[in-house]
């Protein structure tokens, strides 16, 4: 991929429509394709496939069974990068788990523990590595250092790639109670290599707002084409979207709209 | 205490409604506690959404019938009143949740009637439940699955049967009619009425296998303690080694039977 790139994630209820689509040039693979998905045949012979898929958390080492997979999802999509988050779901025994992103704390421990298992599993993928921020709803007081900082000494510790998730940094910012284009500087964007753009919505429990598979209003796009313009080594935007309740209009409305924004 | 453990307890206090409210978490004071309340209360109803539409997607293919979605509990007070003991991942918990999706599909009065609708119900349920519980996220070593070699050896292992395995009496054959559920249709599929016991167990790594429970099952299930060998097993339950070997090898595989070895 030479010039950037606009797509979306592959949701398997919307096989059809992302089959006969136009104006999609990529698709990002959360979850690995059903054996009983009539589409599939069709959708990987037409599109670029960006493998996000779930592997793990990178607090610890991955586990052999994690890599092989990995492996074999990236040879099978062809996926010129493979995608894995900063999160830390899971407690060590396995007792408790969260089942949703959650970021690491930001402390010189974690720091060592992600660029250890970054570089290890760097060292076993035949494709790049590509890593994606994680919003905090909340600072933990324990802390050492602010996500971005921590973020520029990963990067620069694994050289790696960054996959700028934009409507999490919006989050954060407004979390934060700062201007988003403001906590957006602070990242190493020189690292970026693919962007996220989604909708937000509000939510009841958080009574503010957060990722929903909704279009982008016209703030968060103008803030994706001010992110992109920040973002020189950029090949990629996808509309980070992935649920059972989204639409086919919203999902081929909004890859068009962040074409426009970007155009 | 290591970054790893203290990032361990956030998880907890997360996932662990009467952690958040013990002394132990409070008084360490590592967060906003209304900012975590409302990121549990979120994630909570995150995490019983996706296993509700899993566990209960029949369900939700008859609510046009029923008149009930299963994941409508999510947004009502008997869910909001649970949240003080919630404990994602646990099986109390995932027993709670799923007895007020039960109660509350069984409230619709489907049409024309299901005849087999209570045992659906059942079924749901406990697919649910066996599934909640600690799991293996990464191999640190080599699992305990059949002891290998034969001989004096492998008469020596101790199988036990896993916690939370159930066994399930139901009235209909529902694995007969159950993939027709999912398929388009105008009248309602029919299940023969065929009494079937089903084992419902799950392996280390979380995944909910279902198998029909022959007797030889039932007795393995019934002996299987972790104390007596295969020679007690086979006396006991009156198998020839050849059967009760098989019939092992299948609730291992199942996850309704793991492996200690005597000294």
């Amino acid at each position: 991929m030479s010039a950037l790139k606009i797509g979306a994630f592959y949701n398997p209820h919307l096989g059809r429509e992302l089959a006969e689509a136009r104006g999609i040039d990529h698709l990002a693979m959360a979850d690995p394709p059903r054996a009983d998905d009539p589409w599939w045949p069709k959708i990987k012979a037409r599109y670029t496939l960006l493998l996000h898929d779930y592997l793990g958390q990178l607090s610890e080492p991955l586990d052999e069974r994690s890599i092989q997979r990995a492996r074999s999802l990236a040879e099978l999509y062809r996926t010129p990068w493979v995608a894995e988050h900063f999160q830390c779901l899971h407690t060590e025994d396995g007792a408790y788990s969260l089942n949703y992103v959650f970021p690491p704390l930001y402390t010189e421990e974690f720091l060592a523990r992600f660029v250890a298992n970054a570089n290890a599993l760097k060292g076993r993928l035949d494709q790049p590595l590509v890593m994606e921020n994680i919003p905090g709803f909340f600072d933990v007081r324990h802390s050492q250092m602010a996500e971005p900082l921590w973020l520029r000494r990963f990067f620069e510790a694994t050289q790696v790639g960054f996959l700028l998730d934009v409507p999490h940094v919006w989050l954060e910012a407004h979390y934060r109670g700062l201007k988003p284009e403001t906590w957006l500087a602070e990242f190493p964007l020189d690292r970026v290599i693919e962007l996220h753009v989604a909708g937000v919505r509000n939510d009841p429990d958080l009574q503010g707002p957060w990722i929903a598979p909704a279009e982008p209003a016209e703030e968060m796009l103008e803030f994706a084409a001010h992110a992109v313009t920040r973002c020189p080594g950029a090949r990629a935007v996808t509309f980070d979207a992935f649920s059972p309740s989204l639409t086919a209009e919203v999902l081929l409305r909004s890859v068009e709209r962040i074409r426009a924004a970007l155009a | 205490m290591t970054d790893r453990a203290l990032h361990d307890l956030v998880i907890r206090a997360l996932a662990d409604a009467p952690f958040r409210r013990s002394a132990e978490w409070r008084q360490r004071a590592l967060a906003d506690p209304e900012r975590v309340e409302r990121f549990a209360r979120f994630l909570a109803r995150h995490f019983y959404f996706e296993r509700i539409v899993h566990f209960f997607k029949y369900s939700t293919a008859l609510a046009r019938l029923t008149g009930r979605r299963p994941d409508a509990v999510l947004g009502q007070p008997a869910f909001d009143a649970l949240h003080p003991s919630l404990i994602l991942g646990s099986q109390d918990s995932a027993r709670a949740v799923a007895g007020l999706v039960v109660a509350h599909v069984r409230s619709g009065a489907p049409s024309p009637p299901i005849p087999y609708h209570d045992d659906l119900l059942h079924y749901e349920e406990a697919m649910m439940v066996v599934e909640a519980g600690p799991r293996v996220w990464r191999e640190t070593g080599n699992p305990k699955g059949l002891p290998a070699g034969r001989g004096k050896r492998e008469t020596r292992a101790a199988p036990q049967t896993v916690e939370g395995t159930e066994l399930l009496d139901l009235a209909y054959d529902l694995p007969a009619v159950l993939p027709k559920l999912l398929q388009p249709f105008t009248t309602v599929p029919d299940a023969p009425v065929r009494p079937v016991r089903l084992i419902v167990a799950r392996s280390r790594h979380g995944r909910v296998a279902v198998a029909k429970a022959t007797d030889a099952i039932v007795s393995i299930m019934d002996l299987a303690d972790g104390r007596k060998t295969l020679d007690d097993l086979a006396r006991d339950a009156g198998l020839r080694p050849a059967e009760l070997q098989a019939t092992l090898q299948g609730l291992t595989e199942l996850g309704a039977v793991r492996f200690s070895t005597g000294s």
